[in-house]
């Protein structure tokens, strides 16, 4: 005899925005269970010891950009839940072989050692990075209302003239909006070592540096969210570990180790869920799906009760290949000491640092090599968590963590992916040992490397793709997924999205999760309980 | 964050959350303060080998099932926690292919018995029906009550002549070993050393001089081993999930490193990274001794007479620790395993956990022998696929394996940290020690293996002092009141509102919430908390 | 002589404990509630198969100050008392132990009367508690009109 449990709402899927979702729904007065396949909580809001005892990493998402406008965390007092953030001073670097000084964007508060560190090798490149900072940030408001509101179409013409209005006396033009971000760095910045740095960094948000029309993203989201990041405190998870306390203070069921293989319908309306051992979850008012959309409506509604318009336009939904990531772990006795630190120490204690790139050409390369399917030379972005946060690594030993940007999972072939296990971080390490004398072999205790085939097994994020629905202009903002279904509302009455293949996408904001409860509580009539003093 | 709580509960292992949600749900206010990024202490699943793979990394056998009071007080089941009780517990199998089993069905048991001994065979179902018997009186009262001494329970003993009563019960058994205990009734060598590793195996040492004791009360609920379905971390989740329920509040990466003492009373806590937490109430450790009174404690800055030199001098040196510890490996499968002895007895390969090898109590000595002067020994493991009876643990079609080998906690004279070094090599010996049972894991059977030493269990949770998986030897001197030490045996401390719950304590380690709900008794008789939980 | 489980039957039990302990040097310490549950299991024929019989009973210091029989578990809720102790068992247990050919700690060491409370209190007192035991099954004199056990 299968279980049959009764609830008002059941969210599938307990990553962040499934997680902050079901928190306001229990808040209203829901009776609410999240529904989770993993053993864990938090999706890809993930720390773990993944290569020895107490080393910790973050096997997914590292820079949390958003806590500073994320309406959940002070929705419910997630710092008194154990929400506890650090913002390292400088950010984001770049660091050379040869040992020239390294480029290091510092906090938005310190933009004058940002000035100071790119003027080593332009001014003007300076001058400019400092104005659109300053100017993003001015309208950060604004930029968090759009991101904490379901989105509303807005034209090409639109776009253009908003950017235009903020930007233009920077030398931005309407037609910014139609270029891609290479073209729009390639126009503001002149030196080859900060363009490289800014490509890496864009791909790294999930703007696909060569596609047209994505190139107002870079002024709007990666002007903006650079050099604000935060690290949680005790790792990623932490943030996981809070919602998920706000969920229980709230009254929130959670069940793990519980995979959902269907949604069941009367008629053209969700009554609930079916897991994989046939327990039946019954939900009067509600589901919600954090799952991909693929999953979601093709395979837990089902295509036969999709209507033709739905069914095609959610095959022809697509994962990847912009925004793959692998994941490199290392465990290490000292934090590495990189030759153009002689320059500037602080390329030492940056939060990112980008290892294995030269210029805007060797970057370029290597970011067209993995969207078309072919394996990179090994490059990296990397961070040394413990050097904030003693707790991540032993006393005296250190944490490194970091990502190359890899070929989509389906692109390899198991074996293919089993040789990159076997030997990719090595081919890395010899790199990384150019630019840091100390990363020699008697420095690293032990490494493990974590692709994009082992992140759709892990936490099903498709192909390995951060956001679950690749960025391109015919899938974002009200295009996402697909115009009808960009409300998250679907054409299944009481089925609603809340995962990234939804607006905005990928990145630890909790807005897909927001949003869908915006849109869910006019629906219900429930307690508007986003604090609204915010403006959003 | 709030820095200020009723109670402040150092650890959050199954006994700090336990004793958490006792009080939370008493109306105190209740922080619990972890360490580690996850809760649950020895409570960790976690995926080693491959995604999808669930490990337990600590605790596997959850054996106080329905025994402990707070499985049922604190709704564990209603928050998501199953447990199997696989019908085919445990088998042994000898080198020379014969195998015994334990049943859940104890007169399927016996006849396993009689294949070896139709005499043991009915000495066993004897003891085991007597023992049951007794089991509800007695582990009631001598693991889920703060302790009596044992004067008293000898003379309780005797006056209700126990002794007369029970063929296997005595006061006697006080100065006998294990092994002693076993010659006296048992005959078949096999039988014994069954009987005998499944003491060791939960921590009953059985050439250790009074442990006979507690032997009868473990056969009384040796097929009482439960399964966690989606591993043991999902009962840490269910506790956590009932102290948050209730209001209480669990803070991970939390790092007490100091105790707060003001006019000899407890007063609050100091983190690691600084912050200050005051406790209005009490303060309760659930670490190791060691950390508590010579760590957290400020001995030179508090007043002289704090704590007693006598005092110091046994925390310093007296403390009792498990003399061997625990090496695990953890595995990903692509088949179960198949054993030679499935042709003298099908059943094995339904066996939950295997005990590998030993036929006779001398096997057994000899390698005590050899642990206790730090060598290793030749592999005889016990090991477990859970996903024999629990089908979420790995991927469809696929198996998670276990082996645990007893091994010293330093090696020879190079200390704990050549487990490092040695760690893969032994790791492959303990494969190969199992695959000469079951030869099809010699073949492609085996995904992919990750060990697990007894270093590594101190790295990871520093209050398993040595690898002391127990948290204090299970000895005739370090028991009941005298555990860990007489100052401390009934979970109050020399300093005023510092109480002790962990496993140092009365009963002992494994997953028993035995210290915890004692000392729960303890404080609420302290706090004038009227008890609903002890429904008599 | 008193019919088994009959009002002037526990008189005879009260009486017979309570001449136990004026006898004793020390007594048993504290006050303790207890309940006791005798379960029909269709072979006593004084409690039919079904059906449960309570009593409660109120001890000081060894002495017991009243017993009396309730009708079920609401009354005893209803009047929200805290119980120290629980023995609940099939009736032909009680009825043997009564009856004097079954020893009362061998039939909660078997676990056929489950004994609910903190036993360490019990364990404390041992000789005691082993006195008050002797008294209920070996100095009343019970009637037996439906049949004396072994059944
Ligand atoms: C390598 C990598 C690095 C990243 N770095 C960053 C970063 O630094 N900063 C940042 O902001 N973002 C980062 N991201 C993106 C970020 O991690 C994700 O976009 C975000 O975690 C998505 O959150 P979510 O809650 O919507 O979905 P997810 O975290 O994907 O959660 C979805 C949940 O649904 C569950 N689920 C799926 N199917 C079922 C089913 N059938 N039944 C039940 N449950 C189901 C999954 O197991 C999962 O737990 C990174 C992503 C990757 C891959
Ligand atoms: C390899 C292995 C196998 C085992 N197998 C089994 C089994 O099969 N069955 C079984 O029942 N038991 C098993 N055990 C034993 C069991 O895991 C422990 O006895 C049990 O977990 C102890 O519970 P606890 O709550 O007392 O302590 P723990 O679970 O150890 O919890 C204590 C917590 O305190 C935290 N802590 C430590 N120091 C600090 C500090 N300074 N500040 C804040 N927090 C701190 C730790 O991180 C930890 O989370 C096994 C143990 C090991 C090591």
């Amino acid at each position: 005899m299968s279980k049959v449990y009764e609830y008002d709402a059941v969210v599938i899927g307990a990553g962040h925005n499934g997680l902050c979702l079901a928190a306001y729904l229990g808040r209203a007065g829901l009776k609410t269970v999240i529904v989770e396949r993993r053993h864990e909580e938090g999706g890809g809001v993930n720390t773990e010891e993944p290569v020895l005892p107490g080393f910790r990493h973050n096997l997914h998402a590292q820079y949390m950009e958003f806590f500073d406008v994320m309406p959940m965390i002070q929705d419910f007092k997630l710092e008194d839940l154990g929400l506890r953030t650090i913002m390292p001073e400088a950010q984001a670097g770049i660091t050379f072989k040869d040992g020239r000084p390294p480029i290091v964007i510092h906090r938005p508060d310190l933009l004058e050692m940002t000035h100071k560190s790119i003027a080593r090798y332009s001014r003007q490149d300076a001058d400019m990075y400092v104005e659109l900072k300053k100017r993003a940030m001015s309208i950060e408001t604004l930029l968090a209302v759009n991101l904490y509101t379901p989105p509303v179409e807005s034209g090409t013409v639109d776009q253009g003239e908003m950017t235009e209005a903020f930007f233009g006396d920077l030398g931005v033009t309407k037609n910014f909006v139609m270029k891609s971000p290479k073209a729009v760095i390639d126009e503001l910045f002149e030196t080859s070592e900060l363009r490289a740095l800014l490509y890496r960094a864009t791909v790294e948000w999930g703007f696909p540096v060569d596609t047209a029309c994505t190139g107002a993203a870079f002024l709007t989201f990666i002007m903006w969210t650079m050099g604000n990041w935060k690290l949680a405190k005790g790792g990623t998870h932490s943030l996981a570990k809070a919602m998920t306390q706000a969920c229980y203070a709230n009254g929130v069921d959670l069940l793990e180790s519980s995979p959902v293989e269907k949604i069941l319908l009367e008629g053209k309306r969700a009554v609930g869920v079916q897991l994989k051992d046939n327990t039946i979850i019954k939900a009067n008012k509600l589901v919600a799906s954090n799952a991909d959309l693929k999953q979601t409506l093709l395979k837990m509604v089902g295509e036969e009760n999709l209507s033709d318009t739905w069914r095609k336009r959610s095959k022809a939904f697509r994962y990847g290949p912009s925004h793959v990531l692998g994941t490199l772990a290392y465990c290490l006795y000292e934090a590495p000491d990189y030759k153009s630190a002689k320059h500037d120490p602080d390329i030492n204690k940056c939060f990112y640092t980008m290892v294995g790139f030269e210029d805007e050409h060797d970057t370029i390369a290597y970011i067209r090599d993995a969207y078309d399917d072919r394996l990179p030379k090994p490059a990296a972005g990397t961070w040394v968590n413990s050097l904030w946060d003693s707790t991540q690594a032993p006393a005296n030993r250190h944490s490194a963590t970091g990502w190359y940007f890899l070929p989509k999972a389906g692109a390899l072939s198991q074996q293919e992916w089993d040789e990159v296990r076997r030997s990719y971080n090595a081919e890395f390490y010899k790199v990384w040992g150019q630019y840091a004398l100390n990363m020699t072999q008697a420095n690293v205790i032990a490494e493990k490397i974590y692709t994009p085939d082992q992140m759709e097994k892990k936490n099903m994020m498709m192909e390995g793709d951060f956001s679950n629905g690749e960025f391109a202009p015919d899938q974002m903002g009200a295009n996402r997924p697909f115009p009808e279904a960009s409300q998250y509302r679907t054409e299944i009455e009481g089925l609603y999205l809340c995962g990234p293949s939804a607006y905005p996408g990928g990145g630890v904001h909790a807005a897909c999760g927001t949003n869908a409860y915006k849109v869910i509580s006019k629906d219900f009539d429930l307690l508007d309980s986003i604090v609204p003093s915010r403006g959003y | 964050m709030i820095t200020q709580y009723d109670v402040i509960i150092i650890g959050a292992g199954h006994n700090g959350l336990t004793l958490g949600a006792y009080l939370a749900r008493s109306g105190l206010s209740v922080v619990v303060l972890e360490a580690r990024h996850e809760e649950g202490g020895g409570l960790s699943t976690e995926e080693l080998t491959y995604p999808g793979f669930l490990h337990n990394v600590h605790a596997n056998y959850h054996t106080f099932v329905d025994l402990a009071p707070p499985v049922s007080d604190l709704k564990i089941r209603d928050h998501g926690v199953q447990y199997v009780k696989p019908e085919v517990q445990m088998a042994s199998i000898y080198p020379d292919n014969t195998a015994l089993v334990i049943y859940d069905d104890i007169e399927k048991t016996a006849a396993s018995f009689a294949r070896f001994s139709q005499k043991d065979a009915e000495t066993f179902l004897r003891l085991y029906k007597e023992a049951h018997g007794y089991v509800d009186l007695l582990l009631g009262t001598l693991m889920f009550e703060p302790p009596m001494s044992v004067k008293e329970l000898t003379k309780a003993l005797s006056v209700f002549k126990v002794g007369n009563r029970s063929q296997f019960l005595s006061v006697k058994l006080r100065k006998e070993t294990i092994n002693q205990f076993l010659d006296e009734h048992f005959e078949n060598s096999k039988i014994k050393a069954h009987l005998a590793f499944h003491g060791a195996v939960c921590g009953y040492g059985n050439n250790i001089e009074g442990l006979a004791i507690g032997f009868p009360l473990l056969m009384g609920k040796i097929n009482n081993w439960h399964l966690s379905i989606g591993g043991s971390h999902r009962l840490a989740h269910a506790l956590w999930r009932d102290l948050a329920n209730h209001g209480g509040v669990l803070i991970t990466d939390a790092r007490v490193d100091g105790i707060v003492v003001e006019n000899k009373k407890a007063v609050g806590v100091k983190l690691q990274d600084g912050t200050e937490l005051k406790a209005n109430k009490c303060v309760v450790s659930t670490v190791s001794v060691e950390q508590t009174f010579l760590e957290f404690i400020d001995r030179k800055k508090s007043d002289d007479d704090l704590l007693e030199p006598e005092f110091v001098n046994k925390v310093q040196n007296e403390i009792l620790h498990q003399s061997w510890s625990l090496f695990s490996v953890h595995l990903a499968m692509s088949q179960a395993p198949n054993y030679i002895a499935s042709e003298f007895e099908p059943d094995v390969n339904k066996a939950w956990v295997v005990n590998l090898g030993y036929d006779s109590l001398e096997a057994l000595n000899d390698d005590w022998d050899v642990i206790a002067k730090n060598g290793l020994p030749d592999p005889r493991p016990n090991v477990a696929v859970n996903s024999l009876y629990d089908p979420t643990d790995a991927p469809d079609g696929c198996y998670t394996g276990l082996i645990r080998q007893f091994a010293p906690y330093e090696i020879g004279s190079d200390g704990p940290a050549a487990w490092d070094e040695i760690s893969g090599i032994y790791g492959q010996k303990c494969i190969d020690a199992w695959a000469k049972f079951a030869p099809n894991l010699a073949e492609d059977a085996i995904l992919k293996w990750a060990t697990y030493s007894p270093h590594d269990i101190t790295v990871k949770l520093p209050n398993m002092v040595r690898g002391d998986w127990m948290m204090g030897q299970i000895t005739l001197s370090n028991m009941l009141d005298q555990r860990p030490t007489s100052e401390l045996g009934g979970y109050r401390t020399p300093i005023k509102d510092l109480y002790m719950a962990g496993s140092t304590q009365h009963p002992h380690g494994f997953i028993t919430f035995g210290p915890a709900y004692n000392a729960l008794s303890v404080i609420a008789e302290d706090l004038g908390i009227e008890r609903w939980w002890r429904e008599v | 002589m008193a019919d088994i489980y009959t009002q002037e039957w526990y008189e005879e039990v009260k009486n017979a404990i309570n001449n136990k302990v004026a006898g004793m040097k020390k007594l048993p310490e504290g006050t303790w509630q207890i309940a006791i549950e005798i379960v029909g299991d269709g072979v006593s024929p004084y409690v039919l198969q079904g059906q449960e019989r309570h009593f409660l009973a109120s001890i000081d210091q060894g002495t017991c100050l009243w017993y009396k029989e309730i009708d079920d578990d609401t009354e005893e809720q209803d009047q929200k008392i805290k119980l120290d102790y629980r023995f609940r068992g099939n009736a032909s247990k009680f009825d043997e132990i009564a009856a004097g050919i079954m020893d009362p700690i061998d039939a909660a060491l078997g676990g056929e009367i489950k004994v609910k409370g903190d036993m360490r209190f019990l364990l404390r007192q041992a000789d005691q508690v082993q006195a008050l035991l002797e008294a209920y099954s070996n100095d009343v004199s019970t009637d037996w009109p439906k049949g004396k056990p072994p059944y």
